[in-house]
């Protein structure tokens, strides 16, 4: 017989409390491996997330955090916004002249206006349309005196030959839920951002129905919206529903609904990250939004705090001042360059040696606002905004929140989890412990039957290792049972899937005993060495069932079979 | 086959002074015989029957089993000799009740050199009329049964001496008689050496041999000279 059976027998013959000891061990083991499982799963979300498809965040200068936070996770409060013209630096030459000639357009009608008005005031009739041709010939002389040296409208922005695509986000504004408590944030943006941003492992967004919306939408015009998966779901909204945005968070000061309705065009498949839970309009239909327009000091000494109907009005190319533009028309009209300002821009630089270099090159010169080679700043922003934004490099801001957060909470539940292992692992002592008395009776018996010291030392080690193992293995399948059950919830959470034999990530799991082991080249391997922390739980366990086994089986090896024997 | 000779033995008590418990200046037992020792309660007949099993070492002296001097070795080596040759039958049975009529009696063999054999646990157990009560627990035998089990148990390693001390004292009259009968009876079908301690006059009376340790003992000799 041998001690295995010996020892099982033992475990048998104590079956309650065998059974007691064996489910408070996999209880422990059960912990662990959840906790093991779900910081995988946190790490996993976390670095899938931060794949994000750019390199860099423009954005107002601050909290580099709060701005990667605010846009990566659309988390907490609106930060500060730079002008729109650090997007136009992005652009291709079409693009950037398209938005300055609106821009001058705009400025045409106003100097129009100005003219009209100076005409008026000295009771000068105009006759025939005379006035307005001069008015409108002043407004000419005007553009083309200044339109190259304003704008250099035949350039390309600044910084678009170094990058992929640089994407406007604004956020601050949030859809509630009609007649509920839960919102979800608002992210005004255009198209690019569904055509060119990828979602980790060059994953796109997907439409569970409907479509994107066009920057210049067909069917929505400027109002169009898409709807993330868990904003969708949670609202009960369609494809063809309105919905209208609230300004700030509701029920916060200064947060009201606004009046303009924005029509569903698409709902987003599932995508595991914080997009699910945002609502995406577009941004043109975001700017019209009365209060989004931005009252700009002109340094030029124009004034363009006006009223937004009267300025969108002069916008229009055959508009006169007193003629009045129906809602629809105001609303196919395009705010100007200096009226937009943007949360941030989302930026993949073009990095050819695939060494994030080419993003740092470009922070220097974004953040000390060196637009001047192509755009006379001068004439829009005063100085302070000229100089507003900062890059962050939202990958190494992502790792060092997970450094600062993720990293120590892993730990702290780690450490308490490894406490649980270790209360149960007392469990089996305090098991062993508790019969010892008939234990030693037993033991001397075995001692007159020729049983060596470290025969019965070995009986009650291989006990309580048999235990910990019966634990261990217990609390691990329970543990991957529990995950794989939670998997789908996990999966529509966090968009990351869950088996069975996933592991939790690997780790330098001997980087501990740095300390310990000196400075060795043997030393350094060991301490870089990486394996998935739960290969080691059930040698662990097992070293754990030595340990507290080491005192039953002293006490076996020194029971005095002579006194023993006669209990 | 067993050989004592000057055997003394006294227990240090916790306050330090030592009490001499046993003093033997002769005592032999020849292959295959049996004896019977008898004396009162505290004579020293556990504490002898522990001595030549090797569980306790003697204060001075020399044992002989076998013709092997084991006084001299060390603590392993009197256990593995214990489990070869010797076999112990318990008053109180001792059966371990983790485990089934056969697995006690294969106990009984685990922690011999030789390879332990069901077949024989099973004959044995025939032998002492058990062979229906194979995987039975000890808790639910009866008493006489119990017993019968720890002699198979106790004769497996076909040892050389067989000790039993007081195996009828537990045991209820029926079935008395036929566990002494058991344990003889095997005893001579082996050629086993058996010293059997028993407190039943009757039993004693069965023996041709029988050895009184309070008069052999001379430390209890002695103190009843005294008194
Ligand atoms: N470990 C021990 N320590 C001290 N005294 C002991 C010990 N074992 C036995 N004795 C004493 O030795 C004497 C003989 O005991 P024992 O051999 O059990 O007697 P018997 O079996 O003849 O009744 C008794 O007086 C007992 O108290
Ligand atoms: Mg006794």
């Amino acid at each position: 017989m041998s001690l295995w059976k010996i020892a099982w027998r033992s475990i048998q013959h104590r079956g309650l409390g065998s059974l007691l000891t064996v489910i408070s061990m996999a209880l422990g083991v059960m912990m662990v491996v959840s906790v093991l499982s779900i910081n995988g799963l946190v790490s996993r979300s976390f670095k899938s997330n931060s794949s994000f498809g750019y390199d860099l965040i423009v954005g107002a200068r601050g909290g580099g955090t709060q701005l990667t936070l605010s846009s990566v996770f659309f988390l907490g409060r609106a930060v500060e916004t730079i002008p729109y013209e650090y997007y136009l630096a992005f652009c291709d030459k079409q693009t950037r002249s398209e938005e300055f000639r609106n821009s001058i357009a705009y400025r045409a009608n106003i100097e129009q206006l100005r003219a009209l008005e100076a005409l008026d005031s000295v009771s000068v009739a105009p006759g025939g349309g005379g006035w307005g041709a001069i008015a409108e010939g002043l407004a000419g002389d005007f553009l083309i005196r200044h339109q190259n040296d304003f704008m250099q409208l035949d350039e390309r922005g600044l910084f678009s030959n170094y990058v992929n695509f640089a994407i406007p986000i604004l956020l601050g504004d949030t859809y509630q839920i009609e007649n509920s408590e839960a919102y979800f944030k608002v992210c005004a943006t255009n198209r690019d951002y569904f055509d060119k941003l990828t979602l980790g492992q060059g994953k796109k967004f997907e439409l569970a129905s409907g479509r994107f919306f066009d920057n210049e939408d067909a069917e929505a015009g400027y109002f169009g919206c898409v709807m993330g998966s868990l904003a969708a779901k949670m609202s009960g909204k369609k494809v063809g529903d309105q919905i209208k945005v609230t300004h700030g968070i509701p029920g916060e000061g200064g947060s009201h609904l606004h009046d303009q309705l924005f029509t569903v065009l698409g709902i987003l498949e599932p995508t595991g990250t914080p997009n699910d839970r945002v609502v995406f309009v577009n941004m043109e239909g975001f700017y019209l939004i009365n209060d989004h327009v931005k009252p700009v000091v002109e340094s030029s000494g124009i004034n363009l705090r006006r009223d937004r109907d009267e300025a969108r009005a002069l916008a229009k190319e055959d508009v006169k001042p007193d003629s009045d533009l129906t809602d629809e028309e105001l609303s196919t009209v395009r705010l100007p360059v200096e009226q937009r300002e943007l949360t941030a821009l989302l930026v993949s630089v073009f990095d050819e040696e695939g060494y994030g270099l080419a993003a740092q090159y470009l922070q220097q010169p974004i953040e000390q606002g060196n637009l001047s080679s192509t755009l006379n700043w001068s004439r829009f922003r005063p100085l302070q905004a000229q100089t507003s934004a900062q890059c962050v490099n939202p990958v190494q801001e992502v790792m060092r929140l997970f450094v600062y957060f993720v990293e120590p909470a892993k730990w702290i539940l780690l450490a308490l989890t490894t406490l649980i292992c270790v209360v149960s692992g007392l469990s089996i002592l305090v098991g062993i412990y508790n019969s010892m008395n008939q234990r030693q009776h037993e033991i001397a018996v075995m001692r007159a039957l020729g049983a060596r010291r470290s025969h019965v030392m070995m009986i009650m080690l291989t006990e309580a290792v048999m235990l910990a193992m019966a634990g261990g293995m217990l609390g691990w399948l329970g543990g991957r049972t529990l995950n794989v059950a939670l998997s789908p919830i996990v999966e529509r959470q966090t968009g990351v899937p869950v088996s069975f034999w996933d592991f939790a990530p690997a780790e330098p799991v001997f980087a501990v005993l740095s300390p310990v082991l000196g400075s060795s080249d043997f030393a350094a391997k060991i301490v870089k060495f990486q394996m998935s922390p739960e290969l080691l739980l059930i040698p662990g366990l097992i070293i754990l069932a030595v340990l507290v086994g080491v005192y039953p089986a002293i006490s076996a090896y020194r029971t005095d079979v002579a006194k023993s024997l006669g209990k | 086959m067993l050989e004592l000779k000057n055997v003394k033995k006294a227990f240090v008590q916790p306050d330090g002074t030592k009490t001499p418990i046993l003093d033997l200046a002769e005592y032999a037992l020849a292959t295959g015989e049996q004896a019977v020792l008898i004396g009162p309660s505290g004579c020293g007949k556990t504490t002898l029957l522990h001595i030549i099993a090797g569980i306790t070492r003697p204060t001075s002296g020399s044992v002989k089993i076998d013709g092997v001097e084991i006084t001299r070795f060390s603590e392993a080596t009197r256990d593995r000799l214990r489990a070869n040759k010797l076999g112990y039958v318990f008053q109180t049975f001792n059966l371990l009740p983790a485990f089934s009529a056969l697995e006690n009696v294969m106990l009984g063999m685990a922690f011999s050199s030789g390879r332990a054999s069901s077949a024989r646990a099973r004959d044995l157990l025939q032998r002492v009329g058990l062979g229906h009560r194979l995987s039975s627990r000890p808790k639910t035998m009866s008493v006489g049964e119990q017993q019968r089990v720890a002699v198979a148990r106790a004769l497996a390693n076909r040892p050389k001496v067989l000790l039993a001390d007081e195996p009828t004292a537990n045991v209820d009259p029926a079935n008395q008689q036929a566990v002494i009968d058991l344990i003889r009876e095997n005893c001579r079908q082996e050629g086993v050496a058996l010293l059997l301690v028993t407190h039943a006059m009757n039993v004693a009376d069965q023996f041709e041999r029988v050895d009184r340790l309070d008069e052999i003992n001379r430390v209890v000799a002695a103190a009843r000279g005294v008194a």
